[in-house]
């Protein structure tokens, strides 16, 4: 996003949201994205359409299975002060899948992970640790080596 | 996102986050980021668009075979193309409503705008329909209720009569702001139909200046903001209308 485009007052409450402070940096290095297993972990608060949908700053996280639908994923995250109608046209705007198992298919990537999950970014991301290091657990049982974040 | 980085790469995997606020990803510091330039909402860049989709993903992670890190932050070089209104797109219904209160909040009242309400969402059923089948599916139903059931609920909301909720383990102001969201989708997903590219500035437009739906969201708002109930006025306040339309002249 162009913060110079928003109002000013806008522009620097985005620019100054509080954020965690972290002291150290991982760094974990790994095959040829060729060879990787792509998953991805949005913080859209998406849900599979008859799920319980966020409904506040909650610290949990939902479960999209790859074999998930477009006609299947809502969007509850509980900012109104985003776009939704790129979604609305298409879900690849917020949550790729389409694409990664194109780029799967073109041997770009190695392979699509069997599962993704949602946050839902409006929450203070420190309440979200225990939640990010369970789903961290839930990818290596799925062989997942490449991790896409997604905001929204 | 960047804080999940942080978590999940130490915890073994090598993750890449998409960044929409730069500043943030400065101050976060994940392993590796791409700033898009993107309007929130769109992480990816434009709908159907499949090609620029992938070169974001792949700009994206192509940052995981960089030999230079920790605290990797490139800049993703497009803007999104369909920033720009096309003058091709037509509001799916005309005239939205007939009788447009000029100034929504000034003593209009309720009950008006909850029987336009009511009368536009079935108005909008057959290019919501359209729309669904063009794109296979809808982003409707947060709330569990029909479009017309949500308005329905809306409009008692509108005519000073907060009903019970219609969902068991829902406040009555939660399915408020649920029925809200899809009422919102569903006007907008109407407004989608066809084949124009339409900036997301465009339909937003149209929705908050020109329909029953949006001044009927307004003044449910302006009844509701000084709610004594700080749950009701938190959301009212916060999750209805959007924080640039419900400045002035937005």
């Amino acid at each position: 996003m162009r913060l110079e485009k928003l109002p000013a007052a806008q522009a620097e409450r985005y620019a100054s949201l509080d954020c965690p402070d972290f002291a150290t940096t991982p760094w974990v290095k790994g095959p040829p994205l060729a060879e990787r297993r792509v998953a991805i972990v949005s913080s859209a608060g998406l849900v599979v359409r008859g799920e319980r949908p966020f409904r506040g700053r909650e610290a949990d996280y939902r479960v999209i299975p790859g074999a998930t639908r477009p006609d299947q994923l809502l969007c509850s995250h509980i900012s109104i002060n985003f776009d939704r109608t790129g979604f609305q046209e298409d879900w690849n705007v917020v949550f790729p899948l389409d694409r990664l198992n194109e780029l799967a298919a073109e041997g770009m990537i190695g392979s699509v992970a069997a599962t993704h999950y949602s946050f839902m970014g409006a929450t203070d991301p420190r309440e979200m640790e225990g939640a990010a290091r369970d789903v961290a657990a839930r990818l290596k049982q799925d062989r997942v080596d490449a991790v896409l974040l997604s905001p929204v | 996102m960047s804080a999940l980085g942080h978590y999940i790469e130490e915890e073994g995997i090598a993750t890449v986050a998409i960044a929409l606020v730069r500043p943030q990803a400065e101050r976060t510091r994940p392993p590796r980021a791409l700033w898009v330039p993107f309007e929130l909402g769109r992480p990816f860049g434009p709908p159907s668009d499949p090609a620029f989709q992938k070169g974001v993903i792949l700009a994206a992670l192509r940052l995981l075979e960089a030999e230079a890190g920790p605290v990797l932050l490139a800049d993703f070089p497009e803007d999104d193309p369909r920033e720009t209104p096309d003058p091709r797109w037509h509001p799916p219904i005309e005239r939205p409503h007939p009788n447009p209160p000029p100034q929504a909040g000034e003593g209009m009242g309720g009950g008006f705008l909850a029987d336009a309400l009511i009368a536009e969402i079935a108005a909008l059923a057959a290019p919501y329909e359209r729309s669904c089948r063009e794109r296979g599916r809808t982003t409707v139903g947060l709330s569990g209720l029909s479009p017309a059931a949500a308005a329905e609920y809306v409009a008692a909301w509108l005519r000073g009569i907060p009903p019970a909720s219609p969902v068991p383990d829902m406040s009555p102001v939660l399915s408020l702001r649920f029925a809200v969201d899809d009422l919102k989708a569903y006007a907008l997903e109407a407004a989608i139909a066809g084949g124009a590219r339409r900036s997301s500035r465009q339909l937003g437009d149209w929705l908050w200046n020109e329909t029953a739906t949006g001044a009927a969201i307004r003044e449910l708002r302006r009844l509701l903001v000084d709610s004594a109930d700080d749950r009701a006025k938190l959301i009212v306040t916060m999750f209805l209308v959007p924080a640039l339309r419900a400045m002035p002249g937005g």
